[in-house]
């Protein structure tokens, strides 16, 4: 099997489903939807069992493309997540029809994919060309993904910012890159890490291109003081689209930043020291940024977009803390477990939203009152899905944070552990108001019962599974990022 | 004699002269316009160091092949954006900033 074959295969089926819905609008969308997520699911079998069979680069891409255990990691995680966004627009298929211009939702179906295979090249991208390239085949298909309910004037507002900000954000990341090329004299991670040894690199142009490139990353990863879009554009944008920005985009940015942070600071010294001080930084103000306006927040799905600021701010800190080896996780490895355990947590909660939506309710907090009533089972998904969102213990978010906070009072980052400690008890507030409401109103108001479909149950329950037994044993997530199969792979080459 | 510092001096220009029409200029498509004039500065740029980093007589050619990619993506970008901006103009029948102000706080 040829290495880049699931990504081919994943865009050539993307583009097949949008061509499918264009030319046979006779075909429902779930049925293409459910083809998409078979073609995922396959990949990702395909994923597993070459990771352990003979998997060998070619000498002339191994400089801009690996498959070590990091980017097995990320490929699997990006699949996980592509094949959960498209059941959830299969959840919410009547929504979006209604809000779509002409009620057809082919093309939500087929670029998820494509967003997929940019994630996956992402993930195993060694030099910067790569990085850009995939990362706006990411971003331009987000642009189209967020303003696709052009009936609901909030989707195409949030479309709007969101191309204006990305787009500028772009600009920056590509002028940071061209002045790192002229520092360096390379496009590689690897290039670059072996200039900085080099005395005679020039500092200031480094930093000069390290800050802009840092700022757009920042901007991909929602960090502080590039967050202003978030709020905004996870409200308008359609929530299975909004859980796909949340978790895919913040997953296909880290793993840039884990990879940039190895090549600038573990094997050099020249920027270190100021790349880790950039970082400490921006993670405080971002997880201040995020905890503190979501208190005030109505809308459910601005609060999580708060939340999911002040979550960046954590894995920055844990990109930061890098070196710290706690748990058996080796270095960058907090930030890859941090990211699994946000993903069924955050797409948990909002499959309840997309089924609140379908049954009528909006995203405010007001519409979810009551809930527990007339759906028990959703209520109780909401209260896993944002009990751990908020760190409970027993929880896998728990861990996640607890790890991330540890790592940081090793490297004796006090301030910064401060600011997160502040950020994680403002989330108990918002994160357990929401709580609170589903189990609150009165008696009085008649609400209809919501009925889940048998597989749409199956899958919540197995998610809201993952986050407690996780929680309670993480090891087999470790493993997956550790990478057991990625182990004989890196003796091969 | 031109050498690599007016380029990057013409480049920075043209990227500071971008960033700032984005924060000035109130019309979404003229804020594209500035967009766009960001990424040719990078070009720019990008060129300029490739040109000068001369080894055995040839320039070094990876960074002019980002710029061929950046080109591409620019170019798709502009026609997803424009087709964004279309459908605003469509729907509130004005590209400009100010109609995109419902969300706040």
């Amino acid at each position: 099997m040829s290495i880049f074959s699931s990504e081919v295969f994943l865009a050539v089926l993307g583009i097949a489903l949008v061509l499918v819905s264009v030319f046979f609008p006779k075909i429902p969308t779930r049925t293409l939807a459910w083809i998409g997520i078979a073609g995922v699911l396959a990949s990702l079998a395909c994923l597993l069992g070459a990771s352990a069979a003979e998997t060998s680069l070619p000498a002339f891409v191994a400089p801009y493309y690996s498959l070590d255990s990091h980017s097995l990691f990320y490929k699997g995680f990006a699949l996980v997540i592509t094949a959960l966004v498209l059941w959830l627009i299969t959840e919410s298929e009547k929504t979006l029809v209604n809000y779509s211009l002409d009620g057809q939702i082919g093309e939500l179906v087929g670029l998820p994919l494509i967003v997929c295979t940019g994630m996956m090249w992402i993930a195993s991208a060694r030099d910067l060309i790569t990085v850009f390239t995939a990362l706006e085949l990411v971003t331009v298909s987000f642009y189209v993904l967020v303003a696709y309910t052009r009936k609901s004037a909030l989707s195409l507002e949030a479309g709007v910012k969101y191309l204006i900000l990305g787009a500028a954000a772009t600009g920056v990341l590509v002028y940071g890159i061209a002045w790192i090329y002229g520092a360096t004299g390379s496009l590689t991670f690897e290039g670059i890490s072996a200039s900085l040894r080099d005395p005679s690199t020039g500092k200031g142009t480094l930093l000069f291109g390290i800050v802009l490139l840092l700022a757009g990353l920042g901007f991909k990863v929602a960090a502080a003081p590039f967050h202003m879009w978030v709020p905004d554009v996870y409200q308008g944008a359609p929530a299975p689209v909004t859980a796909f920005l949340s978790v895919g985009s913040k997953a296909s940015g880290f793993i840039i930043l884990t990879r940039l942070v190895d090549s600038l600071v573990i094997s050099s010294t020249l920027v270190s020291v100021e790349v880790i001080n950039l970082l400490l930084i921006s993670a405080a103000i971002t997880m201040i940024l995020g905890s503190l306006p979501a208190i005030f927040q109505t809308s459910v799905k601005r609060l999580l977009a708060y939340s999911s600021i002040s979550h960046a701010g954590f894995l920055l800190l844990a990109l930061a803390c890098r070196g710290s080896t706690r748990f058996d996780l080796a270095a960058g490895d907090v930030v890859a477990f941090y990211l699994g355990t946000y993903l069924p947590m955050t797409v948990l909660a909002f499959f309840v939203l997309c089924v609140a939506r379908r049954h009528g309710r909006g995203d405010s907090l007001e519409d979810l009152r009551g809930l527990a009533r007339s759906s028990p089972l959703l209520a109780l998904l909401m209260t896993v899905a944002m009990a751990s969102l908020a760190g409970l213990p027993l929880t896998v978010g728990f861990l996640g944070k607890m790890m991330v906070l540890m790592a940081g009072v090793d490297r004796g980052y006090w301030g910064v552990v401060g600011c997160a400690v502040l950020s994680a008890a403002a989330g108990f507030y918002y994160y357990f108001r929401v709580i609170l409401t589903l189990y609150s109103g009165d008696n009085s108001q008649t609400s209809e019962p919501i009925q889940l479909s048998l597989l749409s149950r199956v899958i919540a329950i197995l998610l809201a599974a993952a986050v407690i037994i996780t929680g309670i044993y993480p090891r087999p997530l470790q493993r997956a990022i550790s990478g057991a199969p990625a182990a004989a792979l890196t003796t091969q080459r | 004699m031109i050498t690599l510092n007016h380029y990057l001096i013409v480049s920075s220009a043209l990227f500071a002269l971008g960033l700032a029409g984005i924060i000035v200029r109130r019309n979404i498509l003229v804020i594209y316009m500035c967009l766009e004039m960001m990424l040719s500065a990078a070009n720019l740029a990008l060129v300029a160091f490739s040109r000068f980093r001369v080894t055995d007589g040839l320039p070094d050619y990876s960074a002019q092949a980002l710029v061929f990619f950046t080109i591409t993506v620019a170019a798709a970008e502009v026609a997803v954006g424009l087709a964004i901006i279309v459908a605003l103009y469509r729907s509130k029948q004005s590209v400009d900033v100010e109609s995109v102000t419902k969300m706040q706080g």
